[in-house]
């Protein structure tokens, strides 16, 4: 049987359904359930109907577990198990083996494990990126009390009082190692030179720092938040002060899952990105969600440390207040999630420039291979989300220079603070 | 007992901080008698249980110190991202990481192991069995560690290969010398430099590279 043939022909079907589907919603408005329809009969359906996706216990796995509660799974034709995991090891290791079929997963893990920086190599696939924004790093307040509040005093505070500074991130490929090691090089402090990192899972940074452990740390939300309401950290920078508009959380899975089963991976993600547009949808909304993900089977922490960051309420500890319009974004008209193949070759960039990889990789083509493109453009078109023209995408970052994914290997190369 | 080749191997439990947990909570309470019988097999099977450590931020440290052969830690523990940063900066001194999971699916096992993840091995084992299983899961992550030491070595093999050539080639262009002339003059120079033929190779192309 000729795999790539009968690809071809479903896609074509595929075309023909579409415009059938497109039709009839421009006939008789948006009909309920027509898709569902469309989806269940043709050869769309869904090779696998049950799909397990593992998520961490953060605010950014709302669009996945909102697709679920919603019913947004069901439309689609599949139904999405959402699956609390302790670690980012342990999702890892479920995707490789297959105990989960998909997860909510760091972006740089997904590209971590596709090079095979630590223990198994397999291919990965990331199918879209779940949100941008919404991560912080907090400095201690003891840190803080004598005014490090920002890279620059930060820089000057850990060069005047000389003694072991340390800095905790969630995994070492992840992103919020990366927006550590990002930031803190902005500010000429080498993160591996001048300081001690250290990995910590995301519930237990509040009560690190709390007991001294730590001078700061970079995470999700609500940690940081948390930290500012039990009154012992503060935060020093938003992640999107480091990189507006970053990618962040990603529906990962693996090479494999992606070949046998292209038209469930075509259906979840078709669900979470209308889970993702209702999330975004308004300020009603995004409470209803804080609430769902708050219980005890998803994040397990109070309304009240979700709600103030989502809707874009931010204050440092320090007394300053702002409504940040960079806040943590779902969807932004489907900008949010196109999974642009400049984004996953930043976190390689990253990770050569930290020394996790040792050689450059083929940076174009491991993003070609790894980010499904051409699945996510049909899946969005189903769910009739605008999809950019562009696969890359151009960022100024906190110290100026510009991402745009052209020559890599020379951005990777060009930062004054590295390793090696 | 009779002393065990197991003897020698060194290991460190990664594990909840206490063995008498909150008699309320179930789960607790469950957790802390599996990591009791745990150790008790351990024990039974000769090995030298260095030391029992809490997952704390410390745990990268006490890590340096004990230089354990092996460290067995609950599968879904948070601890689990705090032994990947060991993983990761240690990677050139691997050790081998066995895991004890809740889930009894066999099929997940096998595949984990295949696929090369750290050993997941099913808890509840009765301790007579955790000996067995252990020896097992050693004597992959050698063979394991084996084949990635020659992939290692093979890849270096064919890099060095690669500048030696590229070298070579300046060499020839600029002399107009033979191969094996050029070759003499690496050869030569590695020598008199005390450096691997390859890095003078490295060497050369840096250099031409800025000559033109």
């Amino acid at each position: 049987m000729n795999d790539n043939s009968s690809l071809k022909a479903a896609l074509s079907r595929r075309t023909v359904l579409k415009a059938t589907a497109a039709a009839a919603a421009g006939a008789g408005g948006m009909v309920p359930g027509l898709q569902s329809a469309v989806w269940a009969q043709g050869s769309d359906k869904p090779e696998k109907e049950e799909v397990r996706i593992g998520f961490i216990p953060l605010t950014d796995c709302a669009s996945v577990v909102m697709a679920s509660v919603l019913g947004f799974d069901r439309k689609y034709g599949v139904k999405i198990v959402p699956t609390k995991e302790t670690s980012w090891a342990g999702v890892r290791d479920k995707l490789v083996n297959g105990e989960l079929d998909m997860a909510h997963v760091l972006y740089g893990l997904i590209y971590g494990v596709h090079l095979g920086v630590s223990g198994p190599k397999k291919d990965m696939a990331v199918l879209m990126s779940l949100n941008n924004n919404g991560q912080a790093i907090t400095l201690s307040k003891k840190l803080a009390d004598k005014g490090a509040v920002d890279g620059a005093s930060l820089a000057k505070v850990m060069a005047a009082d000389r003694r072991d500074y340390t800095f905790a991130q969630t995994f070492p490929t992840g992103t919020h190692a990366m927006w550590l090691y990002y930031w803190l090089a902005s500010a000429g402090i080498n993160p591996f030179k001048d300081a001690k990192v250290i990995t910590v899972p995301p519930p237990q940074m509040v009560a690190n720092m709390r007991v001294g452990n730590m001078d700061g740390f970079c995470v999700g939300e609500p940690w940081n938040h948390r930290a500012i309401m039990d009154g012992i950290g503060i935060t020093a920078v938003t992640s999107q002060e480091v990189w507006k508009d970053h990618p962040e959380k990603t529906l990962g899975t693996t090479a494999d899952f992606v070949r046998k089963y292209p038209n469930t991976c075509r259906a979840v993600i078709a669900a979470v990105l209308e889970a993702s547009k209702w999330i975004d949808a308004g300020l009603q909304n995004k409470l209803k969600m804080a609430e769902t993900v708050a219980a005890k089977s998803y994040i397990n922490t109070s309304v009240d440390a979700i709600n103030q960051r989502i809707l874009g309420r931010y204050q440092n500890g320090l007394g300053k207040t702002w409504d940040d319009p960079n806040h943590m974004k779902f969807f932004n008209d489907g900008a949010v999630n196109f999974p642009y193949l400049s984004d996953g070759m930043w976190f390689l960039t990253q990770h050569k420039r930290w020394g996790l990889i040792k050689e450059h990789p083929d940076y174009l083509a491991v993003a070609r291979q790894v980010n499904q493109i051409d699945l996510y453009k049909e899946a969005a078109a189903a769910a009739k989300v605008s999809v950019p023209t562009q696969v890359m995408r151009s960022s100024k970052l906190i110290d100026g220079v510009v991402w745009d994914g052209k020559d890599p290997a020379k951005y990777a190369d060009g930062f004054k603070v590295k390793v090696g | 007992m009779a002393p065990t080749p197991a003897s020698s191997l060194r290991i460190v439990i990664v594990a909840p901080e206490t063995l008498n947990p909150d008699p309320s909570d179930v789960e607790a309470g469950w957790e802390a008698e599996r990591s009791r019988s745990l150790r008790i097999g351990l024990l039974q099977g000769g090995y030298d249980v260095v030391a029992v450590l809490p997952a704390d931020v410390f745990l990268p440290d006490r890590l340096a110190q004990i230089q354990p052969d092996m460290i067995i830690v609950d599968a879904e523990s948070q601890a689990r991202d705090t032994l990947e940063h060991v993983v990761v900066a240690t990677r050139d001194a691997r050790r081998p990481i066995v895991l004890f999971t809740d889930d009894d699916d066999t099929s997940h096992v096998k595949d984990a192991i295949a696929a090369g993840v750290t050993v997941y091995v099913v808890a509840g084992l009765a301790p007579e069995r955790i000996k067995p299983v252990l020896d097992v899961a050693l004597a992959r992550f050698q063979h394991e560690e084996a084949l990635r030491r020659e992939l290692a070595k093979t890849r270096t093999q064919l890099q060095d290969r690669k500048l030696v050539e590229r070298a070579k080639g300046i060499l020839m262009k600029r002399y107009g010398c033979d191969e094996q002339q050029a070759y003499e003059r690496l050869r030569k120079a590695a020598m008199d430099k005390g450096l691997r033929i390859a890095e003078v190779a490295q060497r050369l192309i840096d250099v031409a590279d800025v000559i033109g």
